[in-house]
């Protein structure tokens, strides 16, 4: 039986320190991804695991006109209750899609997003909504979009030894937001995924356009959207099918499930801007 | 190693292995068999307790995370008012629990009641997602739900008064 | 009076809870092949208070006896599924058992192994039945229509209140067991067996059961005989409990089945040819397998009158771990599938199903397919009126076609449809094999006017003992207070059979009622305490003949109908339910409430059916993902759901109805996808994946 080693940091300078110092070391705060895919009676968790949950700077949230910060150790549902109306509800819907409101009191914002193996379910939303991540280590703290949590493969590029602190939301306003859920909605797995759309308009013309999809891999085209961008509204049939068939080539890699679905919702999001 | 914690109002102390889950040692070492562990998975409900008063699934908890938290079973909530305003909004609904999933309901409905006085159906019905059963009848549970939530706040009325 | 328990309105002890002095633990081995033998087990080494349990250790017999079948109690020579239990390890931390289970080296002569069950080899058959009325072949050579499909259900997990599990330990003479069981004798006579000793050394100590679906049935049996092994063998208490992962994994599921389905019509839209193939994946070993077919053969034809007829049933033995019952046998896959299927058929001639269904439905006098005379009126009028109303499906259904037809490839918002579905459910005694079809309850009224009804039925709720409670207080005239059911301990109670197929209200209640009304006839002539034993001997109720079948499927049936209404996701096609109403002729409701509470209940179940239980039977060890992925619809996901009874007739039966959400909800829900997307739908659960393949081929 493997016993584990466990730390408990009381700041995050201490914590800093364990991460520098026990480099293989897991960071446990909700917990609920790492342990809901053992169901064994007991827990298997590597040597050594640093219990991030109570620090004090992991669990901070402020709210501005412009901004809602959220530390990483924050739960789903307390971002769901201190955000209120305010959180965009592209967020608030694939945060409420996330288990029961039970788990939700246990899940993190930030273990939602620095799962290494796939997308959880917040990413795309926050992707569409051009969310930062504060990464810091012993050297610093930095704010990357979202979006570079992303490789060049599509697949998760969390930066290692990096640790997540806070994740800032940009509130603005939107026309458009919708937040669909495939293939299965309670356990991830490599035939799940969820699609987040962003658009704005100004003066009949589309002034925002932003589209992700991600499961184990992510799927966004900035350089598709960025030609979206300043057409007038609604799109023409033949501007519908060009941009449709764009997407529909880049999902050719997906499982055939995922693909055919992300086709049909590609589809949705566009006839969306036809009307 | 030891976990100090606080359980059902008590300043109290374990003797646990990193491998165990809270769910297990608070039904092994404190006998309390109100909550079960079940899919330990975090998906039945069927472990729910409150952790510094919120509700959440002991069996995807490992112990050693609640070093100096608080921690309320069903045990420790039956000694309150509000334990006795669900029962007996439950009774007077027709509730019929399996005898498996009750802890949980009740939890379910004491952390809502908390956060909610009078909650919405689409509320009760989200929250009581938490606590899935077969045995559920959504209409009853509902009606019972409410029926809870009007007891505690006449007794909060009465109290006030 | 002896009790070792609190009698009912006290907690009963579950698996779970159960500890005793000195109680250590017991976890099982298990196969790593589909098909093959055992070449020898390798325990890891063990720290003192560990050890390995193998086949050679069973005092006893390595059998089970199970309705029509032999299940080894830990296999050996011939291992029929992946997972199926080889041995056993003992101690007494339950973690570390863990892992010495899933560290010892079970190594095997693995042999070829099948999973192919829509087709199959003639090895596979492990029953066959044939029905044919009229002539078949010659109603769809000159029928005016003919319409063909198959339809297909996945398997299902039933999710009961708590995974399998047993506890056993000496108790002065007699081994004591407990356990959570739908037959308390069962558990009995299969330890017994396997201990080598009399069935009266064995005393089974029923645990609370919770919601059971009929998971419950035999199974506790063979967990029940393992941990009653482990005990002789280590001399000291032990409790098994699977996890919920492993009793997903491993314990019996809902069979699966594939159904074709040929249907004729006569120039007027009469149903003048039904032809249908039933195959049903009933895993390793088959047990229930002709009860299975017979439920599965009866319901093929529906609620529908038809003078030609053919029904081919297999039940075919694969190396899927054993699958079978599940809130009954094999009635809901084939309502599902005729049912679907004659609503395909009405709607392809532009006809409201409901109406098409009302020409062709059975009348009191239809011949039925054993060839007797249905004996009982069905009230379809009545039911489909207020079912109509309560939905408003006439107006909703002609609604949706016209918003379809109209459609053509623009979406422009949800998708709407509406469907239909009409079932029965028959009580009777439908149960052979091991079943000896005698039932047995007493009851004991003392000096102090105080009832004891003693019985071996299983309860999942307090409401049924409710039930029993009051009509023998009412019978004795007694207060509800001075009646008590026993614990069901098989050395304190008679054998009144499994309780499963609403036996508990339409067989044992009569038993009480009985019991009782045999005490009132002699208490106020002879002294108490006076003693009465009720039994309700069973004739086999059908006999199988080369192509024929004879007798009665059912004593009486309960009638329902459901329509679903159910509105697609633009975007996704994911479908989601708005609207369920159920309307039944339940006969005599011994609780109106409980009986309305039961059905909504079950709704709920079979709508997770629809929706998004499925379990793919394992090639080889497990499919993990489908565990995690396994959930029932949360709460906020169901319709708002309303449920009708008919006001019954005064001398009208007790009837089962807890099957008749299962065998409606289904075939409704799936034509109501149907009708809004206009493509053909098959098989449960519905997938939106497969829906938006479908859109958009189309």
């Amino acid at each position: 039986m493997l016993v584990s080693e466990i730390h408990y940091p009381r700041d995050l300078l201490e914590l800093l320190d364990l991460m520098r110092r026990l480099p293989g070391a897991l960071l446990y705060a909700g917990g609920t991804e790492i342990l809901r895919q053992q169901a064994g009676r007991g827990v298997s968790l590597p040597a050594e695991v640093i219990c991030i949950y109570g620090l004090p700077e992991l669990r901070k949230a402020s709210l501005s006109e412009r901004y809602l910060d959220v530390g990483a150790a924050v739960t789903l549902a307390e971002v769901l209750e201190l955000a209120g109306s305010a959180l965009p509800s592209l967020l608030a819907d694939a945060l409420r899609g996330i288990g029961t409101p039970a788990l939700r009191n246990l899940a993190t914002l930030g273990g939602n997003l620095a799962s290494r193996d796939r997308f959880m379910d917040a990413w795309p939303a926050l992707a569409c909504l051009d969310a930062l991540v504060e990464l810091r280590d012993s050297g610093g703290a930095t704010w990357i979009n979202v979006n570079r949590l992303r490789g060049e493969d599509g697949r998760p590029a969390f930066p290692e030894g990096g640790l997540l602190t806070r994740v800032r939301i940009p509130l603005e306003r939107w026309d458009a937001l919708a937040l669909r859920k495939v293939g299965g909605r309670d356990y991830p797995g490599p035939d799940t995924a969820v699609f987040a759309l962003a658009a704005r308009a100004e003066k009949g013309i589309l002034a925002a356009f932003r589209l992700a999809f991600a499961g184990q891999v992510a799927l966004r085209l900035q350089e598709v959207e960025t030609r979206i961008l300043g057409r007038s509204l609604p799109l023409s049939e033949r501007e519908h099918r060009a941009f449709s068939e764009e997407y529909r080539e880049a999902a050719a890699d997906l499982p055939e499930g995922l693909a055919v679905q992300f086709g049909a919702l590609v589809d949705g999001a566009l006839r969306l801007l036809a009307r | 190693m030891t976990l100090p914690f606080i359980l059902n109002g008590e300043d109290v102390s374990a003797r646990i292995r990193s491998v165990d889950r809270l769910s297990d040692v608070l039904r092994s070492d404190f006998g309390l068999l109100g909550l079960q562990s079940d899919c330990r998975c975090g998906s039945c409900g069927r472990c729910l307790i409150l952790l510094d008063g919120r509700l959440v699934p002991s069996c995807i908890i490992p112990a050693f995370r609640i070093r100096g938290r608080e921690v309320v079973t069903i045990e420790g909530f039956a000694q309150t008012d509000e334990y006795q305003d669900i029962v007996a909004g439950f009774r007077s609904a027709g509730v019929e629990n399996c005898g498996f999933c009750d802890a949980s309901k009740i939890l379910s409905t004491a952390a809502l009641l908390e956060r909610r006085a009078r909650p919405t159906n689409a509320e009760i019905l989200e929250q009581l997602s938490s606590a899935p059963c077969r045995c559920t009848d959504p209409e009853a549970l509902l009606r019972g739900v409410l029926a809870a939530a009007d007891r505690r706040s006449r007794r909060i009325y009465r109290r006030a008064r | 009076m002896r009790r070792r328990e609190a009698p009912e309105g006290g907690r009963r002890l579950s698996v779970s809870d159960f500890k005793a002095e000195g109680m250590i633990y017991a976890a099982t081995v298990r196969s790593p092949v589909a098909r093959g033998s055992v070449r020898s087990i390798e325990f890891p080494r063990m720290p003192t208070g560990y050890r390995g349990i193998l086949p050679t250790d069973i005092p006893g017999a390595n059998a089970m006896a199970s309705f029509g079948t032999s299940i080894p109690v830990l296999a050996h020579d011939a291992l029929a599924y992946a997972g199926e239990p080889v041995a056993l390890v003992a101690g007494p931390d339950p973690i570390l058992l863990e892992e010495i289970s899933a560290s010892t080296k079970v190594l095997c002569d693995e042999e070829e192994a099948y999973f192919s069950w829509e087709s199959f080899s003639s090895d596979q058959v492990a029953a066959k039945h044939v029905a044919v009325v009229g002539d078949p072949d010659l109603a769809f050579s000159i029928a005016e229509t003919v319409l063909e499909d198959s339809y297909t259900n996945t398997a299902l997990e039933h999710y009961y209140s708590e995974p399998q599990g047993a506890a056993a330990a000496y108790d002065y003479d007699k081994l004591a067991v407990w356990c959570a069981t739908q037959w308390p004798y069962h558990v009995r006579d299969s330890v017994a067996l396997v201990l080598g000793c009399k069935n009266e050394e064995v005393s089974v100590r029923p645990t609370r059961l919770g919601v059971h679906l009929d998971g419950k049935l035999w199974y506790p049996s063979l967990v029940a005989c393992h941990a009653a092994l482990a005990s002789i063998v280590c001399g000291r208490p032990v409790k098994l409990l699977m996890t919920r992962e492993e009793d997903f994994l491993y314990s019996p599921k809902r069979a699966r089945s594939s159904i074709g389905v040929r249907a004729a019509l006569g120039r007027n839209g009469d149903l003048t040819g039904l032809d249908l193939r039933i195959a049903v994946n009933l895993g390793a070993y088959a047990p229930l397998a002709d009860e299975v077919l017979g439920q599965a053969i009866f319901a093929a034809t529906g609620v529908y009158t038809c003078p030609n007829i053919r029904v081919e049933a297999y039940a075919v033995l694969t190396n899927n771990p054993p699958m079978g019952a599940f809130g009954g046998l094999g009635a809901s896959h084939s309502f599902f599938a005729l049912e679907a299927h004659m609503n395909r058929l009405a709607a392809s001639r532009g006809e409201d199903p409901m109406d098409w269904k009302s020409r062709n439905v059975l009348r009191k006098g239809s011949t039925l397919l054993t060839g007797e005379p249905l004996r009982e009126e069905v009230p379809y009028g009545a039911i489909a009126d207020r079912l109509a109303r309560m939905s408003d499906y006439r107006r909703k259904y002609a609604c949706y076609e016209l918003v379809r037809k109209r459609r053509g490839d623009r979406i422009d918002g949800p998708l709407r449809g509406i469907g239909l579905s009409f079932a029965y459910q028959g009580s009777g005694p439908f149960l052979s094999g091991d079943d000896s079809n005698a039932y047995a309850v007493e009851a004991t009224l003392d000096k102090e006017l105080r009832l004891w009804i003693r019985t071996s039925a299983a309860v999942g709720s307090e409401g049924v003992l409710a039930i029993w409670r009051r009509s023998a207080a009412e019978l004795l005239g007694v207060p509800l207070e001075s009646v008590t059911v026993l614990p069901p301990v098989t050395d304190e109670v008679p054998n009144s059979g499994p309780s499963t197929l609403s036996r508990n209200v339409t067989v044992v209640n009569r038993l009480v009622d009985r019991a009782c009304e045999a005490i009132q006839k002699r208490r106020f002539r002879d002294p108490l305490p006076l003693t009465a034993k009720s039994v309700y001997r069973v004739p086999k109720p059908i006999q199988w003949e080369e192509g024929q079948v004879r007798g009665s499927p059912f004593d009486t049936a309960a009638w329902a109908a459901a329509a679903v209404e159910i509105e697609l996701d633009p975007w996704t096609f994911e479908p989601r339910p708005i609207g369920l109403w159920i309307c039944a002729d339940g006969g005599k409701l011994l609780s109106p409430e409980r009986a309305a509470a039961s059905l909504r209940i079950g709704a709920s179940d079979a709508l997770g059916a629809c929706m998004r239980e499925r379990v793919d039977p394992t090639e080889r060890l497990g499919r993990r993902d489908d565990f995690f992925r396994y959930g029932l619809v949360p709460l906020h996901e169901l319709p708002p759901m309303t449920v009708a009874f008919l006001e019954p007739s005064r001398k009208a039966p007790v009837k089962g109805i807890g099957e008749l959400p299962f065998n409606t909800v289904p075939a409704a829900f799936l034509s109501a996808v149907a009708q809004a997307t206009g493509v053909r739908v098959s098989s449960l659960p519905v997938s939106a994946t497969e829906l938006t393949r479908a859109m958009e081929a189309t």
